[in-house]
């Protein structure tokens, strides 16, 4: 991995259409902004980790559950 | 082709019926190849199985039964792979997660499955709105759809596509733009 050190306001670019500013420091937590075509997808990756832990999830659900869903959801 | 299931035992699926995910689903990398089961219950919860591993089966649902405003806004990378020529050919789904105690049912709709039915390929889109829930409880909205209208097909199949394209269009994809994104 490529680290690098910045100071507030400076950037880092990557590639020729994207650029990552450090807006705010602030004790433990920093800012960052991105500047990035509207193709790239940015996302914090806890993101990517909360889909995956969904997925593993959603594949255990089974099917006596289902059916007691089925029967729940017909009582008026 | 001939295939097991250990929920709904051995199926017999046309291979024309096979979707593609070239990339897996987030934490199923290694699985491609999935069809969709409509076991034609009340619930109204098609599963997305895999043939290649019989255990292997997610809960779906199209997500404007619960939630009719809920559109999917795709970037033009998120069409990468997916083939589409139309969003009439797109369809969306939800993946559910539903605990012992069924009433906590949630469904994903940060990342969605975007099916293109004619070309049989599919995706998990990860949605750039941070707004959206991976775990949406949505038991009592499903509760109300199925009470008022289960009985009414013609309306479950009316519904217009809930895909938005967030610029450009299907064969033009939009021009690099910039855009500022702040993460804290």
């Amino acid at each position: 991995m490529l680290v690098l050190t910045r100071k507030l306001g400076e950037s880092i670019a990557i590639d020729d259409n994207i650029k990552i500013v450090v807006v705010q420091i602030k004790g433990k937590q920093v800012r960052l902004g991105i500047k990035a075509p509207k193709e790239t997808k940015i996302h914090r990756e806890e993101v990517y980790q909360a889909i995956q832990d969904q997925n593993t999830e959603a594949v255990q659900a089974n099917m006596s559950d289902i059916a007691r869903l089925g029967e729940e959801l017909k009582k008026k | 082709m001939k295939v097991k299931t250990t929920r709904f035992g051995e199926l017999e699926v046309n291979p024309n019926d096979i979707v593609t995910f070239a990339e897996g689903l987030l934490g199923f990398e290694n699985l491609k190849k999935y069809f969709v089961v409509d076991p034609g219950d009340s619930t109204l919860i098609l599963w997305l199985q895999s043939t290649e591993d019989e255990k292997v089966a997610f809960p779906i649902i199209e997500p404007k039964i619960f939630k009719p405003d809920y559109i999917a806004k795709l970037l033009p990378a998120d069409l990468n792979g997916l083939e589409l020529e139309s969003l009439q050919t797109a369809k969306l789904y939800a993946i559910l997660t539903i605990p012992a105690n069924v009433t906590e049912m949630s469904a994903n709709l940060k990342a969605p499955v975007v099916i293109n039915s004619n070309k049989k390929v599919g995706k998990q889109i990860v949605l750039q709105d941070s707004k959206l829930s991976v775990k949406h409880e949505m038991y009592k909205e499903l509760k109300v759809y199925i009470v008022n209208f289960s009985s009414d097909d013609a309306r479950r199949t009316s519904y217009e596509p809930s895909i938005a394209l967030e610029s450009g269009d299907l064969k033009t994809p939009a021009a690099t733009t910039t855009r500022t994104l702040e993460a804290q």
